[in-house]
């Protein structure tokens, strides 16, 4: 055979040999260190039966404001578990719990059968125990075997707001939630995870790392000390999280937009960050901890108003005429008109065969580009809209984000709609639409569709001339948006007439003035006409004092006209933010 | 014809059957235990081994009798198959969390990395025994390397840590065997230990020490030297720094992968209880299907991967340290066979299935007394599994056929 020939030294086998016994020998006196010199300690530990495990929870991190101020904390309360090995006749385990604490046995039935894991493994029975039920079951403990409790902490809420659409809430991990997770170590049943809003964006930075306590246990199912020989894992807490949030603005917020439906955000342009966000109705964040009762969820699920859903996020709208900024500078960006142009509205517009109407019936009279954004007067934008395409004008749409995700760091939210010539060509066939949908999307109508949220990204890019950063509520998102390539001239006029918007006698937002000396306002007021009932009432503005800036985005379904209902609302965000706390400056 | 098998099979070194099959034995009596005197009905895992025994015997006999000829032409073409063999479970179904196992539609499933082991083992050989393969040169330590690494990789990801290590173990041997100059060998391990020393500055320092003693007594040329120490220097510091640019939870991840018993309610919870099973069976156990511990459930694999802590507690150290004894024996004959052997790839095979033993009855027996981490290898014979039952077989075969006075 064509191999070397095996020439080996005698060393070669010694060194191997040795290297075998070398092994053995070290498994030989650790199993004679178990067995022989240790073999009290283990026959003890083996005697008493059974060792315990618990996990510790970890505290998780807090939710704080912009100055620090908590809005979502920890309170500890109580869960009761079973551990199967050790339970001596579980019916009676059952009433003596029942009885001492209230709770039905039917539920700790239920319960043992959902967590159940193994027979070892403490099967939660019961939670959110309050320390006088703890202390009765204390009571009665002779008459219990293996049953056990752990604190653990819940989520507890700043009364003074409830932001729960930005907040979230945790959810209990079940089984199949426990089996789809990545790493299984990481969660078990009955573990809480964020499951909306900023807990569970941010569920990894907040959740800490859970302990072990171990303990032993006598055969009456009683602790019996700690195990020798074994340490504890201490929990490791989550981190708190700073939002860019105002307690007070959000609480100020909340309570106008009490009884209504529809949102209100307040943020600052020049960072992007969020200080207010509210989306009403809403409800109690509580609402998914266990301490509060089947019948209040019932409630909200079956309320017409839809309190659950995130309108600010989720709910899409037509923007009415806060959308005619995007026509203007798509228009003067192509050079189709000039800001001297006019055009008389007598209240109505004939296009072919069919009348659009101006908001106003009665007619604005001679108008023009200046006085058709102070006034909003529709007539001017359907016949200046007729000069540009309709892709054109999506091109500015996108610009300012209709369309498109605001990248804000909450999880869902909706893209809205910018129509453009492919979109229609879809929806109604390549000659089933005419420039009839034009008009109507000049005015913000018809098939375009955007959320409050884009509407706050979109005042933002107005407020600083594209000069600023993406949404958040946490930490900036690094980096500065893509600037929009429109001129500086486009930018002073749209400026200038939403300035007028606030200060022309004729403005329609003249009364989200709080009339503060050096306080700058700009704005513009939207009026959405929808098969809802009355229009949805909009009012978005920005406004400046000695370099101080917020931008404010007020929506109120159905509630009529945006100058009227939405304008005043704004008011005072605007009072309360640069009159009554001067000290409390947005720096994020 | 027959004669001719038949003398093939008399003529092998039988006596290591001996050991087997007392170490299988001791496996059977093991199960029987868990199985039927605690009223599990059939099938359980011990009618299933006793079942296991009958192929694994046919399958032994087979790579007796295989041409050793053959298998030396051919090992190549059966290395890259394996090769095949271990990705294919990728595209079948997760099982337990890894893809070990292909479905085939047999009552149980196959695992092709277990059959790769010996397999990498015999390609190995074939390398090391070519004629003009210079071991004073550091390139020819690296080829071998790069056999093993492929498949190990490819099983890393399976995840199955436990088997990979396996696989990369009788690197070492049979390049010492085959006489690699030790200054290589110590080359090969050096980086390992420098990035396991980084973890404690002191225990780095007297390392670094260490390393600087051993190569200046090499004395390799200055700049080889003075670049080896530094590199491996560079190397344990820069981990720490890697290491702490890492997040959190993918310092977890690492931690977890590396050492099971981070999840302290799983693998932790287990190593605790598998201790106590051992520790209180003292010297002569508590008797043959009397173990309290072992009983009760605590342990979930105690069937295969933690049988020793049934042993343990029901037959006290005794019975295991004969059956360390039997384990040494055996091993040890299997060196004694390769330095007796005929040719180097003869002798190159048997001193490789012998690391593969080693390393399996090590890292077991040192997982279930809780000296590192839970890997999850199985124990040669005496652990419940068809796959594995099936490759030690086959491996004793192997052992046999090489083991073989053969003048040809």
């Amino acid at each position: 055979m064509l191999k070397s020939p095996n020439v080996v030294s005698k060393s070669k086998f010694r060194v191997m040999v040795g290297f075998v016994l070398v092994v053995q020998l070290v498994l030989t006196y650790r199993f004679f260190q178990l067995q022989i010199m240790d073999f009290e300690l283990y026959s003890q530990r083996a005697e008493s039966n059974r060792i315990r495990a618990m996990s510790i929870p970890a505290p998780r991190g807090l939710i704080l404001d912009r100055h620090g101020e908590i809005i979502v904390d920890n309170y500890p309360t109580y869960i009761l578990y079973g551990i199967g090995a050790e339970i001596r006749d579980k019916q009676k385990n059952y009433n003596v719990i029942s009885r001492t604490t209230g709770i039905d046995t039917t539920i700790l039935k239920k319960n043992y059968k959902n967590y159940y894991r193994n027979r070892f493994l403490p099967t939660r029975l019961a939670k959110d125990l309050t320390i006088t039920q703890l202390s009765r079951l204390e009571e009665a403990k002779n008459d219990l075997s293996g049953v056990v409790y752990k604190q653990f902490p819940e989520r507890i809420y700043n009364p003074k707001i409830r932001a729960s659409h930005v907040l979230g809430y945790l959810k209990e991990m079940d089984s199949e939630m426990v089996q789809k997770m990545v790493s299984e170590s990481d969660y078990e049943f009955g573990d809480l995870i964020g499951w909306s809003g900023l807990e569970q964006k941010y569920e990894t930075k907040l959740k800490g790392e859970k302990g072990v306590d171990y303990y032993q246990v006598d055969a009456y199912g009683r602790e019996a000390g700690k195990l020798e020989g074994e340490d504890n894992i201490l929990p490791y807490p989550g981190n708190d999280i700073s939002t860019t949030l105002d307690v007070s603005l959000q609480q100020l917020l909340e309570f106008e937009l009490k009884d209504k439906k529809g949102v209100g955000i307040v943020s600052n342009p020049k960072t992007g960050g969020i200080l207010a966000y509210v989306s009403a109705p809403d409800y109690k964040p509580d609402l998914f901890t266990g301490l509060i009762s089947n019948t209040d969820w019932q409630e909200v699920l079956a309320d017409p108003d839809r309190p659950l859903l995130n309108r600010v996020a989720n709910g899409t709208y037509p923007p009415g005429s806060i959308f005619k900024m995007v026509v203007v500078i798509a228009l003067l960006e192509k050079k189709l008109i000039s800001p001297q142009m006019e055009v008389f509205c007598t209240g109505s517009y004939e296009f072919y065969d069919r009348t659009f109407g101006c908001w106003d019936e009665n007619g604005h009279g001679k108008i023009d580009l200046e006085q058709a954004i102070v006034q909003s007067c529709d007539v001017f934008f359907y016949q200046a809209i007729q000069k540009i395409k309709l892709n054109d004008l999506a091109e500015f749409g996108k610009v300012f984000g209709i369309g498109f995700e605001t990248k804000i760091d909450l999880p869902a939210e909706m893209k809205g709609r910018m129509p453009d010539r492919e979109f229609m060509n879809r929806l109604y066939g390549r000659w089933g639409w005419s420039k009839g949908a034009l008009l109507n999307i000049s005015i913000g109508q018809g098939e375009i569709l955007v959320t409050p949220l884009q509407m706050v990204a979109y005042t933002n890019i107005l407020a600083t001339r594209g000069n600023t950063q993406p949404l958040h509520m946490v930490q900036a998102n690094d980096g500065w948006i893509e600037k929009p390539k429109i001129s500086q001239r486009s930018w002073s006029l749209i400026q200038k007439y939403m300035g007028k918007v606030i200060t022309d006698p004729k403005g329609t937002g003249k009364r989200s003035d709080p009339k503060i000396p050096g306080l700058k306002l700009s704005g513009k007021t939207g009026t959405a006409e929808n098969p809802h009932g009355e229009p949805h009432a909009w009012f978005i503005a920005y406004g400046e004092k000695d370099g101080e800036m917020i931008s404010v985005v007020i929506m109120v379904e159905n509630g009529g006209h945006g100058g009227e209902v939405a304008a005043p609302i704004a008011r005072k965000v605007f009072k309360h933010y640069f009159d009554d706390s001067k000290s409390k400056l947005a720096k994020t | 014809m027959f004669l001719d098998l038949r003398k093939k099979i008399i003529e092998s070194p039988l006596g290591i059957l001996f050991s087997v099959f007392g170490l299988v034995s001791l496996g059977l009596l093991t199960l029987y235990s868990i199985t039927v005197m605690q009223g599990q009905a059939s099938p359980n895992a011990f009618s299933k081994q006793l079942l296991f025994l009958v192929p694994a015997f046919l399958l032994m006999i087979t790579m007796v009798l295989l041409p050793r000829r053959l298998i030396h032409k051919y090992i190549f073409v059966v290395y890259g198959l394996i090769i095949i063999g271990v990705i294919l479970p990728f595209f079948g179904q997760k099982v337990a969390g890894t893809y070990r196992w292909i479905n085939i539609g047999l009552p149980f499933g196959l695992q092709p990395s277990e059959i790769a082991k010996w397999i990498i083992v015999i390609a190995l050989a074939r390398y090391l025994s070519d004629r003009n393969l210079q071991m004073k040169n550091f390139g020819s330590n690296i080829v071998p390397f790069v056999i093993a690494l492929i498949p190990t990789i490819i099983v890393l990801n399976q995840p199955d840590l436990g088997t990979a290590f396996v696989m990369m173990a009788p690197i070492i041997p049979m390049l010492f065997w085959v006489g690699a100059r030790p200054f290589h060998l110590f080359l090969i391990v050096a980086p390992l230990f420098s990035i396991l020393a980084a973890s404690n500055v002191f225990v780095f320092s007297i390392w670094a020490g260490i390393m600087a003693i051993v190569i200046f007594m090499a004395r390799p040329k200055l700049w080889h030297a003075i670049g080896l120490f530094f590199v491996n220097i560079f190397l344990g510091l820069i981990l720490p720094w890697m290491w702490n640019s890492l997040r959190p939870f993918q310092q977890n991840r690492v931690l977890t992968f590396i050492n099971p018993e981070l999840d302290p309610l799983g693998a932790g919870y287990q190593i605790i209880q598998s201790k106590t099973a051992l520790g209180s069976g003292g010297f002569l156990g508590k008797g043959w299907g009397q173990g309290t511990q072992t009983h009760l459930k605590f342990l979930p694999v105690q069937e295969s991967d933690f049988i020793v802590s049934v042993i343990g507690e029901e037959l006290g150290f005794l019975t295991l340290l004969a059956m360390l004894i039997l384990f040494s024996w055996l091993i040890i004959r299997m060196i004694r066979l390769a330095q007796n052997a005929s040719d180097r790839f003869s002798g190159l095979v048997l001193i490789g299935i012998s690391t593969i033993f080693l390393t399996h009855v090590f890292v077991n027996c040192a997982m279930t007394a809780g000296m590192i981490p839970v890997k999850g290898l199985p124990l040669p014979f005496v652990s419940y599994g068809g796959s594995f039952l099936f490759s030690c077989f086959m491996m004793i075969g192997l052992v046999l056929n090489f083991g073989r006075e053969e003048l040809d």
